[in-house]
Order: C-alpha cells, then structure tokens, then sequence
C-alpha cells in the first residue's frame, strides 16, 4: 500500500564484470577518501616515484576488493536507492 | 647511395693499436649493361679497381632493391643477364657462383683487405635479398648459398666473424649475409650450415658482445655487431630443426652472451628477441625441456627481469611496452612447466621428506608430533626443488613494481614451496610500518602472498599424505615471516589509519587462510587423526605466537574514525574471524560490542550513509559485530545505551523496515528472529515466521512505522523481561475464547508480542502523543491478521484485537467493526506456510560449521585426540637442580617454579621433601628480588609450602592443589588477569589451604565476576586447573563428594547446559570427563551418582553440530566401556547402554 508503486524501468542485470569494475572504482573511491591524507604524505615520500609509485599505490588500494564475495559486491553495488530519512 | 663508411688504406698494414683509419671513399659508376658489370666485377688484383666494381655493384643493387618490381624490373634485366652469364657449368660438381666475387673476397682476405672483406659480404647480402623476390632466381640464390658453404668460402666468413673487436664493418654485414644465407627459401640450407658451425658460428658469443657504445639511441640503421648477431641468432632458431636448437642452446657462451647486455640493447631488437625466444625455443613443443632449461637459467631470468626498467622504453598507446612484453615472457616461462624452469613441488612438504612414512602406531601415541622427525627441522632452511626460481627470485622488487609482484605471486602459486624458501632467504627486508611507497608496495605485496589458495592436499597431490607437513613451512605460507608480531604490532598501532588498515586486511586473510587450513587438517579421512588433530593446535598456537593478540587488534578497532567505513569494516570482520576461528585467543578479550553495536545501529538507522553502497558497507560491519554479539552472552539486546533511545534489539528492526531495496539483509533477519525465540517474543515452534508479520505490517504501512518506533522498544523490553506475564496473560485470553491451550510455554498460540503492545496500548500516548495511535491504528491490524495468516489463533487474535481497539483513536468505529482483517499476504517479504523455522543452526552463533561429510559416529582413537590432555602433572625430578642459578623473574616466568610445585605430587617422599625444601628457599629468594609481584608470588608459595609441611610424609599432596597452585602462579604475576582479585582474596583467607577442598570452585561458579565480561574466561581457567587436577582415585573422590552447592561434577555438569558457552568450553568439560572415565571407577561413578550417560544423550541430540554430537556419543561409548558394566546394568536396571 505505502510502499512505492511507482513504475520502474526494466534493467539489464548486470554482469559480474561489471559488478566487479564499479565495486573496484567504489572502493577505491571510498579508500581514497579515508585515506586522503596519508596518501599525501606518500606523494611527498623519498622514495616516490611518479612513473612507478602509482601504479603501486593503487594496485595496493583495491587488492582488498578481493576480500569481498561476489554477493557481497553485487548486493552493494545493486541496491537502489538510500533509505529515506525518518526520526532521529 | 652509400649506408656504410668504407675504410681507406691496408689495415692489415698497420698496427693493430690505435690504428689510424683513413676513411677512403671507393668510387663508383653507374651500371647501363650486363657486360659493363661483368667487366667491372672481373677479378684485378689491384684493390681501388676491386672496390670500385663491388661499390658500383652495390649501389646497382640498392637501386634495384628500392625501385618497384624488384628483381622483375627493367633495370635488373641487366643483373639476370650478367648472372645468367656468370653462371657455372651444370655439370660442374661443386659449382661455384658468381666466382671473380669469390676470387675478389679470397685475394682480400690472402692481402689483408678489410674494406674488400667487407664489401663482398654487403654486396652478397644486397644480391640475396633480391634474388628471393622471384622463383625465378632463388635458384640461383640456392646456389650462391651453397657456393657459401664451400670450404674456401667458409674460411673468410670464419675468418671475417673473428676479426678484431674494432671492426664491426667487417664483421656485421658477415652477420647479415649468414643471415640471409639461413634463412633463404625457407631455411633451405639452415642444417648444411648448422653443420658448419664451427666456422658459421664462429666468434658468435663474442660478437654478441659487440655493443653499441655511446650514450645516444642505436641507429637503426647501422645496426651494432650484437644487433646482428642476436638477429641472426634468432633467425638461425626459426629455420634450425630441434635438435639443432638443442646443440645451440648447449653451449654456454652463447647463451650467456644473448642476454648479458641486454640492458643496452635498442627495444625494437629487445621486442624481436623476446618474440623470438618465445616462439621458436619456449613455446616450441618439440624442443627438449633440458635444451630450455639450458637457457633459461638463473643469469638468463635476472637478466631478462632488468627489462622491468630499459632505459630505452617508452610505453606507447600502439603495443606493449619492454617492461609488458619481458613480464609476459618470465610469467610464461616461470609459471609454465614445459619451459624447462618450474618444476613440480609438493607443496607445503619440502624437499628430501616423504610425507607417507610409515611411523609405528606406538611411537606416534607415544610422542605425537615429536614422533615425526622432520616436523621441526625448517624453522631456518626449507629445501627447493625450483632452486633456479628460488635463486632468481631474490633478485626482483616487488614492493617497487606491480608487475614483479605479480610475477612472484603468479610463481608461488604453481610452485607453493617457495613461500618460505623466499622469506627465509629475504630476512633483511622488515615489514616495519612507515609511510612510504616502498611499505605500502610490500603491504601489497605480502597481502597477495597471504591470499594464495593452500595447495590442494597440502601437497599438490591427488590426496592428502599420511602426515602432516612441518608447522613452520605451512605457517610461513599463512603468515609470512616478515610478518610477525612485533612489526604486525606497531602497524595496528601506528599513527596513520592507512597503515591500520593494510595490516587489518592481511589479519583477515591469514585467519580466513588458516581456518582453510585447520578444516584440511580436521579432515575425518586422515588415518593419523591424533597427528593431525595434535598438528591443528600447534599451528594454531604457533599463528597466535606469530600474530598480534586480540587485545592489540581491539584497540586498534577503537580509533578508527566513525567514518571510515572500509576501515571499519575490516577491523570488525577481523574481530569477527579471531571470535569464530580463534576462540582461546578471545577468551581475554574485552570487547565491549554492546558499544560498538550501538554506534554502528545509531549510525545506519538514523540514515546518516546517504549513498546507498555506504548503507550497504555499513550493514557489512554490522554483520560482522552481530556475529562478535553472538559469541559474547553479555550482549544486552533491548537495554538503552547512553544517549541511545531505542535499544540494539529496535534498532536493527528499524534498519531491517528501512533498509533500501536489493540491501542483503538475511544475517540480520537471522539475529532478530534467534532474539524473538529465545527471548519468548513470539513462538518458537516449526513454520512460525517469527517476527516477519510485524517487520511486514511496517513496511506496510510506510511512514507511520517512523512513528511508533519507542513506543515498540519499550513493548519488546516488556515482552522479554516479563515473558511469564505474557504467557499468562495468552492462558488467560485461551480459556475466555475457550480454545485449547495445548503446550502453551512452547507453542504459544499467538506472539506473546502482541500481548505485551496490547497491555502497553493504554500507555502509548506518552511515547509521542496521538499521532503514535494513530499509526498503530494503522499498522496493528495488519500485524494480527498477518499473525493469523501466519498460523496464530484468529479468535484470541480477536479477542486481543477488540481490547485494543479502546486504547486506538476509531471515532466511527470502523476498526471496531472490520476486526482482524482476512486473508492477507506478505508483499514485502518471501514467507510461506510450510516454511520451517529458523533452526537454531541458523542462528548468529552457528559460526560452527555443519560439516556434512563429517561421520555421525567417532573411533575411540579420534576422540582420544580430541579429548585426551596429557598430564600437565608430569614430573621431572631434575627440575631440583635446575632452579638453583636462576633468577626471580626466570623461575617465575619461565616455569621453573612450576616445575618444583609439581613434585610435591610425587609418589616418592624424598622428592616431595626435596621439592618442598626447594619452594621455600624459591619463595625466599623471590621475596628478596626486586621481582614486581613478589610479595603475592612469595604468599602463594609460602601457603603452598605450609599446606605441604604436615602431609609430605602421608603421600603424594591432592592433584587438585598442585594443580591449582601452579595455573595460580600464573595469575598472581598479572595484575591485569581477570582472577587476579579473586586469587589474592582466596591467599589472604588464611595461611593454609583444606585439602579437602577445591579451591576457587565456588567463588568462579557463582560469584560475580570482577571484571566485567571475564566470566567465560574465568571458566576457561578452572577447567584447565580442574582437568589438571583430576589424576588419581583420591583426586575423583574430591569431584564427586557431597559439598554444601552439590559434587564439583555436579555443578559442571549443569555449567555445559549452559546456551551461551561455546564450543570450546564445551569441549573443556568433555575432556574432564573423559579424564575421570579413564580413572578406575571413574566411568562407573559418573554413571549412577551423575546419571552422565543420560547427560551425554540429552546434549546429543540437543547438538545441531553432527560432529560435536559425534563426540557425544564417542564419550557415551567410552564411558560404558570403561565402567563395571555388571553393576551398571543392575543399576539402570538393564537401561543402560
């Protein structure tokens, strides 16, 4: 009854390839976030090189999507919309 | 058009040092006929004339090359001609083609010439290449080839590939001109001239050395003597036949030549080589393994991993770069069997040990472990078969490169041996955390070392061996070496959260990997159960030695910021995997995830994750402290926290109405509905749907449920704290609509949930004023008649329904007269009649996983290496001499102590004497020391000796008081043990203890503990000191005799009815079982003064875990064997087994 009734698109399923990519792109948007400021701090590290050290930074951001099970990353990647706010 | 310098002057005339080059341009003229080129290419001796025919020859031919047509053109007409004319004889038995050039290159080389011994080569070469434009002519390109082959011809090409170093114009076109000779009309003549490579081949290695000098680009245009060396080399593999490549790659110089500088080589020659290499020696099927393996030695991997970083190499968008094309050769090479380096491992086992042994039966009951000799021995050096990968392994740098971690990776992965060999041999490079690229890079590095799958079979067999491979090998795979405590320690304890958090993901995959591990171990399968099961707890102690302690990871947890969601997911999943594959090591946790909970609960339920991905990695950790919940019976589920207004409980039902679409939500759907049953909030019988209807009805109703939310806590906080009430209300609505009550306790007709609203209708008002009843007006008849839809009684429901309708605002009285609505249906939620309930083993506690394959029955063999604890008793007499030259903090610390209040058990007088005399003088020397607990360790001793002096004469003292002075010896040095009050309390009672009695029994059983969640941890001690205690007839005696609270046994007894202790307390008390079943009359007397067998019965089948209720039962049948069956049988009157 309340609950919403209205028409919803009918969508492809994605792929688990794409479920896969944009769980990798929210995590490390995600990481990159937390982790702002250290990640400057190894910008500026002796021993950052900027041909190398980025590529390493960022393999080693998202290796930890792989601790995730692909129902896991579905479920967070296919959720629709938030929760709408109600009482504090 | 000249590509060349020429030389001028005689340079065999010069000195051979520093010699001066005049640089003579040879003149030239143009070619118009074929009788004008025969007359120019005539043999003269003179050598200006020579060169002058050979350069216009040359240029005639560049000419003829880059004109359209080539070979068919116009203007080679006059070539065809001139060749046809230079022809040989057919009968001729060796013929010799174009023979003033022959005779012109052997003058030269009979006169030292290098410019003529040049120029033949170059214009050969030019003369090749067109010749192989047309069938026409290849023939005579055959014939020129063979001509080459001639033993004349052979000499100056021998002769022209050893020249001096300086003249690579000399050398390089001979290079080219084998090159072309090999590879002409499809390798036509590539075995005649393999068989002459003692002059073809001649000087190859060295002219590999050739390099390019300078530090500009090489031209590609005047390529250096190792560019065409390597060329031709590669183009010599592509026509040779397999055998030949073999002979080839046989000799060591060349081979070691073809990479050493490889480092300076220009990449389009590095991209041939490599293409090369793996096409026609690697990739090739029919090239011997050993032939590659020749090759691709330990130098040749090194030097092909140098390629990671060419100076030279410039990634472009249109193809791979050096650094891609090299990587792709060595995963090839490094991880493909084939290629001749990897070899077959067997896994975690080493080299040189047979893990099928036959190990006699009595030596391994005897020694366990220790039985197997090699179990200890690779602590420092773990032997390889893949040396050459171990050798090169070294040499990368994965913490610089992803690609050089790949590559390690990718080779631990087919060759599992070499995770320890490498960490073993790499001890200098330290995990010590610091922010910087090179940590981070290793962090990664190791992470991806900890997530490799276990071999299969441990061994990468086709089943498991016979025995265990060595800890340390398995625990170096699962927590590398770098990776210990102290440096796992400071990383959880470092400044920056970044550093937390790539130490927090690698805990989590080295405990998901070590429970993989333990499940192999713990495989029903093994023949040597005991082995195996005794191998599971070493390499558990030895992780839990090697990893940070709970403690460390918990306060780590605490500071991470409440938005830091991925961080604060792992830690939570971290904390999770140590409760459910860790449990001893959680038994001093103190955890407060009553805390934790609310601030996730507040978090998510008050919608302040706007992004939906946010909510659901919200939920994640949420997951993770709802199953540490679980395990902590202390976990208070509808109490409001400060500055909390709705409890856990109310809260995750909230987040469970509210959670957006596609959210998974079954973990907590699971934890509500355990909550509801074992608290009595609804029935707890099969096919009820728990608090579905309820979760349904809210949804339902949409926004109202926002509403109602305190006034629900504050009905669920009734519901569970007065449930009795609940019941007797539900009795008493039964016999008013005269339905039948049947078990009410356990099946209740309707959810005592609704009673306890229905009672706290009139209340309602005060939690938020009418606009609450007006949303319960809304939501309760959906929630009863989904009730009744769910199986509850209609009539009680409206019976209930029509109470409630007083307190709900129906000014018309519609909702009077609509009752409880029929028929309705879950929309929201799946949820069918014939549904079960949720089993027990569904609930958050069922971390334990049901093994189905596991067996429903135990050997007697199995359960004694679950249940048998050696004698932690055992005495060794030297323990009299040992203590003598050791300080107070060692003879506390590291057992020496112990060891002495051990003897006081002795069955010989004179040790017990001895040793009695000797903990005086121990308690004496402690008390003297600047030890920091000394005054409580001198009290216990001190008592200990004093409960000793009178009854050292009458026999061994009570297992029961060494046992307990020895684990309290432990507590009294820790202040922070939770026992810590409770022992000193008990020490300074008096200054001798009964010998009658089991200390610190009754005050761990039944007082409070002192620190708050110690309770388990508390229990976990007194077992392990009642275990130890229990070794003689006189020590049962003390369990089963009558006491005030009842028999020791007794009180355990009903301490494992206990719903919230856990397995391995659980399994702590089975094992005193079993300790006193293997006491003479010890089976018996746990049979008719404590009716165990009955108990043993009733936990099995009250077990969801087949496995544990297999042990049960092992227990049952071990207890029936052990006891007089006769008098048994009397006893139960033939009940029994």
């Amino acid at each position: 009854m309340a609950s919403s009734s209205e028409p919803q698109q009918q969508q492809q399923p994605k792929t688990q390839k794409q479920i896969d990519a944009e769980f990798t792109s929210y995590y490390l948007q995600r990481a990159t976030q937390e982790f702002g400021e250290a990640l400057d701090a190894v910008r500026s590290a002796d021993d950052f090189k900027p041909d190398s050290s980025i590529a390493v930074l960022i393999s080693a951001l998202q290796q930890g999507t792989e601790m995730f099970s692909e129902e896991d990353k579905r479920a967070m990647i296919c959720s629709e919309g938030s929760a709408k706010s109600s009482t504090k | 058009m000249g590509k060349r310098f020429s030389y001028g002057g005689d340079a065999a005339a010069a000195p051979r040092k520093r010699a001066k080059v005049v640089h003579e341009a040879p003149t030239s003229e143009e070619v118009h006929a074929s009788r004008q080129l025969r007359q120019l290419l005539i043999f003269d001796q003179d050598p200006v004339r020579s060169r002058h025919g050979l350069q216009s020859l040359k240029l005639f031919l560049d000419e003829i090359l880059s004109a359209d047509g080539g070979i068919k053109s116009e203007r080679a007409r006059i070539l065809r001609d001139y060749l046809d004319a230079e022809k040989p004889a057919e009968d001729d038995e060796s013929p010799v083609y174009l023979p003033d050039i022959m005779q012109t290159w052997s003058h030269a080389g009979q006169t030292n010439n290098d410019n003529i011994m040049s120029a033949v080569p170059v214009v050969l070469v030019l003369l090749l290449r067109l010749l192989s434009q047309s069938l026409e002519t290849v023939p005579y390109g055959l014939g020129i080839c063979r001509t080459l082959l001639q033993k004349r011809q052979q000499e100056l090409i021998s002769r022209n590939l050893a020249a001096d170093k300086g003249k690579s114009f000399v050398i390089s076109p001979t290079l080219r001109l084998l090159r072309e000779a090999v590879s002409f009309d499809g390798g036509a003549i590539a075995r005649p001239l393999f068989r002459a490579r003692a002059t073809m081949l001649k000087s190859l290695a060295r002219n590999m050395g050739i390099v390019h000098m300078g530090e500009d680009k090489e031209d590609t245009k005047r390529p250096s003597a190792r560019t065409n060396a390597i060329q031709f080399f590669l183009t010599a593999i592509k026509y040779l036949h397999p055998e030949a490549k073999k002979e080839l790659l046989s000799q060591r110089d060349i081979v070691s030549a073809l990479t050493r500088d490889i480092k300076q080589d220009p990449p389009y020659l590095l991209k041939e080589l490599l293409a090369g290499l793996r096409s026609h020696i690697i990739m090739d099927d029919k090239v011997p393994r050993e032939a590659k393996s020749n090759l691709l030695n330990t130098s040749t991997l090194v030097r092909l991993s140098a390629l990671y970083q060419h100076r030279l190499d410039s990634p472009t968008e249109d193809g791979p770069s050096i650094a891609d094309l090299a990587h792709e050769l060595l995963l090839t090479v490094c991880t493909n069997p084939t290629c001749g380096v990897l070899r077959q491992d067997a896994g975690f086992y080493p080299r040189e040990i047979d893990p099928n042994t036959t190990i006699p039966t009595a030596e391994l009951d005897d020694l366990g472990l220790e039985a197997v000799v090699w179990m200890n021995k690779f602590k420092t050096e773990v032997h390889v078969r893949n040396f050459t990968l171990s050798n090169f392994l070294p040499n990368l740098r994965p913490w610089s490169s992803v690609k050089q971690s790949e590559l390690i990776t990718s080779i631990f992965k087919v060759a599992p041996e070499l995770v320890a060999n490498y960490f073993l041999n790499n001890k200098s490079f330290t995990f010590e955390p610091k922010l910087s690229a090179t940590w981070i890079g290793y962090a990664a590095f190791l992470f991806n070392t900890v997530i490799l799958p276990i071999p299969e079979n441990l061994c990468r067999g086709p089943s498991v061996p016979e025995l265990p491979p060595p800890t340390s090998i398995v625990l170096d795979n699962i927590l590398p070496l770098p990776l210990n405590q102290k440096a796992l320690i400071r990383c959880l304890e470092h400044k920056s959260n970044m550093v937390k958090f790539f130490a927090t993901r690698i805990l989590v995959v080295a405990i998901e990997k070590l429970d993989a591990a333990i499940k192999i171990y713990q495989d029903p399968s093994h023949t040597n159960k005991s082995i195996w099961n005794e191998a599971a707890r070493r390499l558990v102690d030895e992780f839990c030695q090697r990893a940070p302690s709970i403690r460390n990871m918990i306060n780590a947890c605490q500071k991470i910021p409440t938005q830091d969601l991925l961080h604060r997911e792992a830690a939570s999943r971290l904390l999770r995997l140590c409760y459910e594959v860790l449990p001893q090591a959680t038994l001093s946790a103190k955890l407060d995830v009553s805390a934790h909970l609310d601030a996730v609960l507040g978090r998510i339920s008050n919608q302040e994750l706007e992004d939906p991905r946010d909510f659901a990695l919200g939920l994640k950790e949420l997951e993770s402290l709802l199953a540490i919940a679980g395990y902590s019976p202390g976990m208070r589920w509808f109490g409001t926290s400060k500055g909390m207004t709705l409890s856990p409980f109310t809260q995750l039902l909230k987040i469970c109405v509210e959670a957006p679409k596609g959210v998974s939500l079954k973990m907590i759907q699971q934890v509500l509905n355990f909550v509801v049953v074992e608290q009595q909030l609804v029935p707890g019988h099969a096919g009820h749907p728990g608090l579905l209807p309820l979760v349904e009805a809210l949804q339902y109703s949409g926004k109202c449920a926002s509403q109602v939310w305190p006034f629900l806590d504050n009905c669920f906080t009734h519901c569970a704290s007065k449930s009795v009430k609940y019941v007797e209300m539900l009795q008493e609505i039964a016999q008013e609509t005269a339905e039948p009550a049947g078990q009410k306790i356990s099946e209740p007709l309707v959810s005592p949930i609704i009673l306890a609203i229905q009672d706290q209708l009139p209340h309602a008002s005060k939690n938020g004023g009418e606009e609450v009843l007006k949303a319960l007006g809304r939501i309760l008849p959906s929630f009863l008649g989904l009730s009744v839809t769910a199986g509850e009684s209609r009539p009680i429901l409206n019976s209930i329904f029509s109470k409630m309708v007083s307190d709900l605002p129906d000014p018309k009285g519609k909702l009077a007269k609509a009752g409880v609505p029929k028929g309705l249906e879950f929309q929201h939620n799946t949820w069918t009649s014939s549904g079960s309930k949720l089993s027990r083993s569904e609930k958050i506690a069922a971390n334990i996983e049901d093994v189905a394959t596991f067996e429903a029955t135990i050997d007697q063999e199995t359960l004694e290496g679950m249940l048998n604890i050696p004698d932690g008793l055992e005495a060794e007499n030297s323990a009299l001499m040992k203590w003598a030259n050791k300080t107070a903090d060692e003879l506390v610390d590291e057992g020496y102590a112990t060891s002495l209040i051990v003897l006081l058990a002795s069955e010989h007088a004179s040790i017990r004497k001895e040793a009695l005399v000797s903990i005086l003088k121990v308690a004496d020397k402690i008390k003297q020391s600047d030890y920091e607990e000394k005054e409580q360790v001198w009290l216990l001793l001190s008592e200990l000796a004093e409960t000793a002096k009178d009854n050292v004469n009458n026999g061994p003292l009570p297992s029961t008081i060494v046992a307990f002075a020895s684990h309290a010896l432990h507590i009294v040095r820790d202040p922070l043990h939770g026992l810590y009050p409770k022992v000193n309390i008990f020490l300074t009672r008096g200054p001798y203890w009964s010998l009658d009695k089991l200390p610190l029994v009754d005050e761990i059983l039944t007082e409070e503990p002192n620190v708050g969640d110690a309770f388990y941890t508390q229990i976990s001690w007194l077992l392990t000191y009642l275990i130890d205690g229990l070794r003689t007839t006189h020590d049962l005696e003390l369990y089963h005799k009558r006491r005030a609270k009842g028999p020791v046994f007794e009180r355990i007894l009903a301490l494992a009815a206990n719903p919230y202790m856990r397995l391995p307390l659980r399994t702590q008390v089975l094992r005193l079982l079993y300790r006193a079943s293997g006491i003479e009359g010890g089976s018996t007397t746990l049979t008719t003064r404590f009716s165990v067998m009955n108990w043993l019965e009733e936990r099995q089948f009250a077990c969801t875990d087949s496995s544990e209720a297999a042990v049960y039962d092992g227990l049952r049948k071990r207890i029936w064997e052990a006891c007089d069956q006769q008098k048994v049988s009397e006893w139960s009157k033939n009940g029994l087994p």
